[in-house]
């Protein structure tokens, strides 16, 4: 369970560029949250507050009750994050890679082989699974970065728009492995400025712009809410304009 | 998990990295391995050709067909015999010629009637720049004396030194000596380099490398702390480092020990004991140059600057050395615990067989121990903070 509440973050030297302003929203358990913005609404940076990288201004973050500033190490090994940053390690093959982050999990031994050769089956990494990652297309970096940031079996998980660069059956694919998590009681939250893609999957919905949420709720709760027709209708409604709906 | 392991898990990774990165790898061993024979045999030849230049004498002679055996015991101690020229004498005068060296005419017939011979150096001596072969000529004329007089006695059954009670043995300083110090220079500073340079590109892959490629923000995610994360890193480049001096110094080893150098009286040696304590004086560069490097890796804004940065450092660290044999001084007291500066002059003790006091030694570690310590906290703290990510 994630739970936010009038988190703030500004950067710059003067705090001039205002990231997330008063921001509000709760992600239960069992559940997939979509956390649906234009470019620059303050997506990658309520990840990363949560992620425990970057400090709020003000407000407070927890994650199944434990602060993420105050506990962040404790809050680290339970949560699994696919970051806006996913570089791999090119001259490690795509299993080294996902292993590495096992180890520094603490697992190791069978348990973490078993562990990984379930993520690369789930996944359909098998044909590149023992090849250095250099050269992997996007589609197949941006897997080897989803098994590594849930290779330790974390009950949270934060995806900072984990379909960019994904063909429609790798997209198919990962919301398999998401519905999977959800109906294991897992909390997921994940980032997307793609409106279908939060139709296709989502049971809760918080729309984000300019660093505020303006919504939170089901999908019918906002076509309520807005008196919008369709979700996307609502969406532009709600965020004011069309800007950052594109694909 | 203990934070130990952790540090484990990043170290080997760091390390498998490196060892995949062939091109990288070959490189630097190649380079650290060849330096030793193909910078030993250089010097060595230069040397050996500069020492015998030195000594050759080219002596104009007279009359020198008068005495054979003279003149085979002169070409055998380097000395050329040309025919003087016969004005010879204005030659001297104006400084043309140093010295020349007339055979008496009657110089066999003499040596036959068993009477004493004589040749006649004959120079210019209110010259400067002839003194030095006058001497050298003169001492050979000496040498040649005494020999062929100890020769007579021997035959007639008296020990030669009933004759020469008195025995000089000039010693000279000047040319094994300073042929040697350089040689002993450019052993001791390719090891200190070898330190510095060995583990620099993989510092800079761990740094400023991981970040340009996007894997540091998911690593700071995982519960590795920071400084675990450090740690780690630095012990893998140490690694690299130290592979690297060993390697350099094996070389080094390798050539002295075995390869056909040509004999120029290097005063210092370099056996397994010298190894040894080359590897003992080095310990804390081999430790410090990687925590240095790491840090400053991670500082700059993009590869390219970090890049930048490190290459200045290494040109300063190199330079030092070379400034220090330049001036020449003796050192004040307090270069012992200054790194780089240090530990130069403690390898120059170890070539000369000096022993090393062990507070010399404490005194040479007590710096870098404390640097190492700072860069590596310093880097620590700079991974904790926000602006680790962007590299703000
Ligand atoms: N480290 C940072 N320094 C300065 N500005 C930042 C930083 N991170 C994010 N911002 C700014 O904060 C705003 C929100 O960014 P972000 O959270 O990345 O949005 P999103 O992920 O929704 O596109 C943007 O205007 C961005 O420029
Ligand atoms: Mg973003």
């Amino acid at each position: 369970m994630i739970r936010i509440e009038h988190v703030s973050k500004a950067f710059g030297r003067r705090k001039e560029v205002a990231a997330v302003r008063d921001a509000s929203f709760t992600a239960p358990d069992g559940a997939i949250t979509g956390l649906l913005g234009p470019n620059g609404a303050g997506k990658t940076t309520l990840l990363r507050i949560l992620a425990t990288l970057v400090v709020p201004d003000a407000g407070r973050a927890t994650i199944d009750g434990r602060d993420v500033t105050g506990e962040r190490f404790a809050v680290r090994r339970g949560i699994g994050v696919l970051s806006d940053a996913r570089g791999l390690y090119p001259r490690l093959t795509a299993r080294e890679n996902i292993r590495y982050y096992g180890s520094l999990h603490g697992l190791g031994g069978r348990d973490l082989d078993a562990r990984i050769d379930a993520l690369v089956a789930t996944l359909g990494l098998a044909s590149i699974a023992d090849r250095r990652t250099e050269g992997f297309s996007q589609g197949e970096k941006m897997k080897v970065a989803i098994a590594r940031a849930i290779v330790h079996d974390p009950h949270t998980v934060l995806l900072d728009e984990p379909t960019n660069g994904l063909d429609i059956m790798s997209v198919r694919a990962l919301r398999e492995q998401l519905r999977g998590l959800r109906a294991q009681g897992k909390c997921l939250l994940f980032s997307t400025h793609v409106m279908q893609e939060i139709a296709a999957l989502c049971d809760r919905i918080v729309i984000l712009a300019q660093g505020k949420v303006i919504v939170e709720g089901s999908a019918t709760d906002i076509l309520a809410w807005s008196g919008a027709a369709t979700l996307e209708d609502a969406f532009v409604t709600l965020i004011g304009s069309g800007e950052g709906l594109a694909a | 998990m203990s934070a130990l392991s952790r540090i484990a898990v990043v170290a080997a990774k760091e390390v498998r990295e490196t060892i995949r990165d062939r091109r990288t790898l070959l490189v630097l061993l190649v380079t650290a391995v060849a330096a030793g024979p193909v910078f030993l045999f250089l010097i060595f030849n230069l040397v050996a050709r500069q020492a015998d230049r030195a000594r050759e004498i080219e002596l104009p002679a007279v009359n020198v067909a008068q005495a054979p055996a003279l003149a085979d015991f002169l070409r055998r101690n380097q000395v050329r015999l040309v025919d003087a020229p016969a004005n010879y004498e204005a030659q001297l005068r104006a400084g043309d010629l140093s010295v020349v060296l007339v055979v008496a005419p009657d110089f066999a017939a003499e040596v036959d009637a068993g009477r004493s011979a004589t040749v006649h150096v004959v120079a210019d001596r209110s010259r400067d720049r002839a003194r030095t072969t006058i001497s050298q000529v003169e001492s050979l004329l000496r040498a040649y004396n005494r020999q062929w007089g100890s020769q007579r006695l021997l035959l007639r059954g008296v020990a030669t030194s009933v004759a020469e009670p008195l025995r000089i043995e000039a010693v000279d300083l000047a040319t094994p000596q300073q042929s040697g110090a350089l040689i002993l220079f450019l052993v001791a500073y390719y090891a200190l380099l070898g330190s510095f340079m060995g583990g620099m590109a993989v510092a800079l892959d761990v740094t400023a490398g991981e970040r340009e490629r996007q894997s540091l923000e998911p690593l700071l995610m995982t519960p590795a702390r920071p400084l675990e994360i450090v740690l780690g890193k630095w012990l893998a480049v140490s690694c690299c480092n130290a592979l690297v001096v060993v390697v350099t110094l094996a070389g080094f080893h390798l050539t002295l020990a075995y390869a056909p150098l040509p004999a120029i009286g290097v005063p210092f040696l370099f056996r397994m004991v010298e190894f040894a304590r080359f590897l003992v004086v080095l310990l804390p560069l081999v430790l410090l140059m990687p925590a240095i490097l790491l840090y400053v890796g991670s500082r700059g804004r993009s590869f390219k600057e970090a890049q930048a940065n490190v290459s200045l450092l290494m040109f300063v660290a190199s330079v030092v050395p070379a400034v220090q044999l330049f001036t020449q001084q003796r050192e004040p007291a307090w270069f012992a615990a200054v790194p780089v500066s240090g530990q130069y002059s403690l390898l120059s003790h170890v070539l000369r067989g000096e022993a090393i006091a062990p507070s010399e030694l404490a005194l040479s570690y007590a710096i870098p121990v404390v640097l190492i310590i700072a860069a590596l906290g310093a880097m620590a703290r700079l991974l904790s903070r926000e602006s680790a990510l962007a590299g703000k």
